[in-house]
């Protein structure tokens, strides 16, 4: 099976191939556009999900459990559901954490929530599918670190949490009266989802290392 | 007494005992840690006793020639009357429009848009562009806090204002220090006020006469002014007067309950235009009111909501405006700034200038030929000065030779110089004495700094003596410079504090936050010794959290912005808490529809928090209080304000909420309570009151309120009966816990609902919807479900502070909701309508949430009752009440540092200050309350 063979220097090379996506969006939207995400958050954000999407929701159909039963026109197409239901549930958090709902936010948030939903949903939906222990299991995940099993787990997982804590942490400068243009919703919140992604996809890696040792040991 | 003995054998756990008197303890240890750090925090400058005297010129060096010659040309104005300067003018006439916005009086052409309420009082810009030099209109900077009294205390002693006096604004002390007022009257003058009574509390003993009119009724537009009217005209036609004073309070009570844009306010400043019309054309027509000076000015101005209290440009740019029936020289022109000039509605050009308001008190001594209020730090306004014309006669120490020759300009300036510079030896006096005798004077360097500058003041003024003839423009400058330096100094290092107090205030604090920390893990390790089988890890796991979530609310006190947005930072963290919660719901693989629910509920909360920060910006109709009739609910989208639909929604839907309510108060008391009889009695009472409340709102009747105020009192009174006679009950110490917590709310929340007006249906459901998620989600997948959460008391508090922010508080003095203290009232009195005014402003947030933590403990454990142990069940809840205590304490100490921190910020009187004085009230009352509850349920 492909996914047993996955070492922390594939998992590596993948998450590089995620941050690529992400250098990508960012330099199309500066370079055609001369936009950034402060001058012009919803088409910077519009660039950065259109090109995170394909990449992320091939990298993990590749990914998918059960090579077997589901093929891998059909992980993607759960990749592709998956987007707008996980966009919907990141729009939802951030409401009720206390994200503007005017209607000059709308394509913003939109975009966001896409954007979220790759970081967050879309690949446990590609890899996973509607399998309900999976689910569970993933969730748990913080409760023990060597309680997930599978290297996928990891790669799903740790980047997943660091994406929702990065955007939690980039909230909070946004009451604050500096009066800078990056305290908009949803400038300072996109800037600490990715940030606290990358080091998410940093970690991951890191600790597949260590549970591979661990089983190793454990072996022996 | 003996009830109380048997129930401590029957209801006296060992355990409790250990608990409940240190709860005490804490009080006691709170109550002086704030009494210190109040009395250092809100000390500010000494207060001098000392008064000026007319024989004290003799001791400045200006008075050496007139000494020696004492009066050499007697003058028609008031020859024989004793004081440091001449009078320039006869009377002064003060009308003071309480709240006066500058923009009420200003042209609208001086702003970039013309709104309703400009243009108002056009009599006066009639009057400054048609006689331009004997009117003038100044914008008028007064120094916060911007209450009436301190205001009117500066206004008259000429010091800045101190922000303890807040505090005494109920009971108004009389001013102890010299002021015009009592200068005026010591030199024999005559002195007739009308209006507001807060000056007759000042000044009890200085009038000749005076018609106070009760001041704290808000909603009373009308009484004052037209008091005022009644007297003004036949006091104008009479001459045994030298100073009249009409103090208006129309304005300001518009803005209060209807805001600065509203017809009210318009109609408002309507009459006062007409009544001063009124005023000028008789001092036209009367002879001996020729040579005085009508002031119309406010105290200080108001936001666009009313409010005022802060040190916001809105609230402290009032305005003055002079005027002289009779014509003054026109060279007064040149001595006028002419830099804010604009053309009028009429094509007039109108110009304006800038004073500030602590110039005023020794403006006034100047004009009246009093001596100079001791502690005044101000200094002689020369546009002011000039418009009397007094101070053109050439009359002073003007030796012959040269009189002819100076114009009258000159003669004006020579006149000036001569009276600033008693000015300046007034205020070194003071300098002087106040070093001699503060605690803490001002920093040497900038003393030494002052002190040259007089000395070359004064210096130059002496040489200009020997030549008389002389212009006079550096002895003003340097004279001027003199005086304007100190007052920054004085504004800068004024707010005098006392760090040793504060940190021995803060200090008793934190070692009482010790304290705390050692009893709850006294009494949290008792607990695991009794309770089973404990999981130790996710227990320190839970506390770690939900102290890192006290510690990030704590820590964003220590900003402005985050104190200004407190409602949704509490919001912000709540709704992570329910994240949380509902993710490890998640984790065991069973979504539950309370955790729905309460994301739901938080959302509604947010919209409301930010409908309430709306209200502090601008005026925003859905929050404006007035009794209930155009009192929208605030959930309603602002897009769909206006129409029909709104206005029936925005009638019908508290009651649907009431009705709502009134089924769900249903269903829990008969869920909750076992016993038949209380279940009875209170079912009827609650419904009793929810029928009242409707026809209060129906009505406006005023009986109903207080009807429902005597439900509540007499389900109080049952609940104690029940309590200290265990009447009615059956059960164990469990059903005995629901059923007193019970009685309790249902006691407490029907008067909660009627003071928080139509809002209070739907605040009162998000709170007991949002108090069973959070009973509900409590303790997932633990089997000791009777055990103490801390992360749902936590919640807990989170949810107490949405709530106050929800309802329309927030943290400063005008933010509280006055008209919620006439439910059910209509006249004044302090003791009654202090009590509603706090029920209302701390019943939501504080009483409710802490008398009803005991659910916390008993509402989860209803599956397995039979197996708890009364000991356990009150060593929860001792636990619960004592981490509540923690959670308020915490964030108060936090608020304590971060107020002594930032005691030199620009915003200190305006945010800090206020926030320091709620979150003291509010952990005052929270630890009382909390040891009411202790003694009463355990």
């Amino acid at each position: 099976m492909l996914t047993a063979q996955i070492g922390a220097t594939t998992a590596l090379t993948l998450h590089s191939l995620c941050a690529a996506g992400l250098a990508a969006g960012h330099w199309l939207a500066q370079s055609f556009y001369s936009s950034s995400l402060i001058t012009d958050p919803t088409r910077t954000l519009r660039f950065l999900t259109v090109c995170e999407a394909p990449i992320v929701i091939v990298l993990f159909s590749w990914l998918r459990r059960d090579h077997d039963r589901c093929t891998f026109i059909k992980s993607l197409g759960r990749g592709l559901i998956g987007l707008p239901i996980g966009a919907l549930f990141n729009a939802f958090g951030a409401i009720v954490l206390g994200a503007p709902v005017g209607l000059k936010y709308w394509p913003a948030t939109i975009y966001w929530s896409m954007l979220m939903s790759l970081f967050t949903f879309v690949p446990a939906a590609c890899v996973f599918g509607a399998s309900k222990l999976d689910w569970q299991h993933i969730l748990s995940y913080s409760n023990s670190f060597y309680r997930l099993s599978n290297v996928v787990d990891y790669m799903i997982s740790v980047p997943a949490h660091g994406a929702i804590l990065g955007a939690w942490l980039g909230a909070w400068p946004m009451p604050l009266d500096w009066e800078r243009p990056w305290q908009e919703w949803p400038i300072c919140v996109t800037y600490g989802a990715i940030a606290g992604h990358l080091i998410g996809m940093l970690l991951s890696p890191v600790l597949i290392y260590l549970h591979q040792r661990h089983i190793r040991t454990k072996v022996e | 007494m003996r009830g109380k003995k048997r129930l401590t054998d029957r209801w006296a756990p060992t355990p409790k005992v250990m608990g409940v008197p240190w709860l005490v303890v804490l009080l006691g240890l709170h109550c002086a840690g704030i009494y210190l750090f109040t009395r250092g925090f809100l000390l500010t400058r000494t207060e001098l006793s000392a008064s000026s005297l007319p024989s004290d010129l003799h001791l400045s060096p200006c008075s050496s020639s007139s000494s020696d010659d004492p009066d050499p040309a007697p003058h028609h104005l008031h020859p024989s009357r004793p004081g440091w300067t001449r009078p320039t003018v006869d009377r002064i006439l003060i009308l003071i429009v309480d709240a006066l916005r500058f923009d009420f009086v200003a042209p609208s052409t001086f702003f970039q848009e013309k709104k309703p309420w400009m243009d108002r009082l056009s009599l006066l810009q009639h009057l400054a562009s048609t006689q331009p030099n004997s009117s003038r209109i100044f914008k008028a900077i007064a120094d916060p806090p911007t209450t009436s009294l301190q205001r009117l205390k500066a206004l008259t002693t000429g010091g800045l204002p101190t922000f303890i006096d807040v505090g005494n604004s109920f009971g108004a002390p009389a001013i102890k220090e010299d002021n015009w007022l009592h200068q005026l009257v010591k030199n024999g003058r005559r002195v007739v006020m009308m209006g507001d009574d807060t000056w007759t509390q000042l000044f009890p003993e200085h009038f000749n006469e005076s018609y106070p009119y009760p001041s704290f009724n808000v909603k009373d537009l009308d009484t004052v002014d037209n008091g005022v009217v009644q007297h003004l005209e036949p006091w104008l036609h009479r001459e045994d007067w030298d100073v009249l004073i009409g103090h208006f309070l129309g304005v300001d009570h518009a803005g209060h309950i209807y805001g600065v844009d509203s017809l009210p306010m318009i109609q408002k400043l309507e009459q006062i235009n007409a009544i001063i019309q009124n005023v000028t054309d008789v001092m036209k027509s009367q002879k001996h009111l020729e040579n005085t000076m009508l002031i119309v000015m406010g105290d200080h101005a108001q936001t666009l909501n009313g409010d005022h209290g802060g040190g916001t440009s809105e609230e402290v740019e009032t305005c003055l405006f002079a005027w002289m029936p009779r014509s003054l020289p026109s060279s007064i022109s040149s001595i006028f700034d002419q830099s804010t000039c604009s053309l009028d509605l009429n094509g007039g050009n109108i110009c304006t200038s800038t004073m500030q308001q602590l110039d005023f008190a020794v403006s006034i001594s100047a004009l009246l030929g009093i001596p100079f209020p001791f502690g005044s730090i101000g200094r002689v306004n020369p546009e002011l000065y000039a418009l009397s014309p007094g101070s053109w006669d050439p009359q002073w120490h003007l030796t012959a030779f040269c009189e002819d020759s100076r114009s009258d300009l000159e003669t004006w300036k020579h006149n000036y110089a001569h009276v600033l510079c008693i000015n300046s030896w007034q205020v070194k006096r003071y300098i002087d004495s106040y070093s001699a005798t503060s605690v803490m004077g001002f920093p040497t360097d900038d003393l030494r700094h002052i002190t040259d500058l007089y000395n070359k003041a004064q210096s130059s003024w002496s040489g200009s003596k020997n030549s008389p003839c002389m212009p006079e423009n550096g002895t003003i400058n340097g004279f001027s410079n003199f005086l304007l330096s100190f007052a920054a100094l004085a504004r800068s290092a004024w707010t005098e504090f006392d760090l040793k107090l504060m940190g021995v205030g803060l200090g008793i604090i934190i070692i009482s936050i010790i304290c705390h920390i050692l009893v709850f893990v006294r009494v949290h390790s008792q607990s695991n010794v009794y309770g089973n089988k404990t999981e130790k890890s996710s227990d320190h796991l839970q506390i770690s959290v939900a102290f890192f979530l006290v510690a990030v609310r704590a820590v964003s006190f220590l900003s402005n912005s985050y104190i200004l947005a407190e409602g949704r930072v509490a919001n912000f963290l709540l709704a992570s808490t329910a994240i949380a919660s509902t993710r490890s719901s998640l984790v065991y693989g069973k979504f539950k529809k309370h955790d729905l629910v309460f994301l739901i509920l938080i959302i509604f909360i947010r919209f409301g928090i930010e409908m309430g920060m709306t209200k502090q910006a601008v005026t925003n109709p859905f929050l404006k209080y007035d009794s209930g009739s155009d009192f929208d609910s605030k959930w309603l989208p602002s897009l769909f304000q206006g129409h029909d639909f709104a206005t029936l929604f925005s009638e019908v839907s508290p009651m649907i909420f009431l009705f709502l309510l009134a089924f769900v108060s249903y269903k829990i008391i008969t869920c909750i309570v076992d016993a038949s009889g209380i279940k009875w009695i209170v079912t009827i009472g609650a419904m009793l009151s929810y029928a009242l409340i409707v026809t209060f709102w129906l009505s406006e009747r005023s009986f109903a309120p207080r009807m429902v105020y005597g439900i509540g009192f007499g389900l109080l009174v049952l609940n104690f009966v029940i309590r200290s006679t265990g009447i009615l009950e059956r059960g164990d110490a469990l059903q005995r816990l629901r059923n007193l917590a019970l009685v309790m709310v249902a006691a407490w929340i029907p008067t909660i609902l009627i003071l928080l007006g139509k809002q209070g249906p739907f605040a009162v459901l998000v709170c007991v919807f949002a108090g069973w998620s959070i009973i509900s989600s409590k303790n997932k997948g633990l089997l000791d479900d009777c055990k103490m959460d801390p992360i749902s008391v936590m919640q807990w508090s989170l949810l107490a502070i949405c709530l106050f922010y929800q309802t329309g508080h927030w943290c400063t003095f005008d933010g509280l909701r006055y008209g919620a203290a006439f439910i059910g009232f209509d006249e004044f009195k302090i003791v009654r309508q202090a009590i509603l005014l706090f029920i209302d402003t701390f019943g939501i947030s504080h009483i409710l949430p802490i008398f009803s933590l005991p659910f916390l403990v008993v509402l989860p454990a209803s599956s397995s009752s039979k197996k708890r142990d009364k000991t356990v069940i009150f060593l929860n809840l001792t636990q619960v009440y004592l981490l509540y205590g923690l959670i308020t304490a915490i964030t108060t100490t936090l608020t304590i540092l971060c107020v002594a921190i930032q005691r030199r910020h620009l915003m200190v009187w305006g945010l800090f200050a206020p926030k320091y004085v709620f979150d003291a009230i509010g952990l005052l009352l929270t630890d009382v309350l909390i040891c009411i509850s202790a003694l009463f349920y355990c």
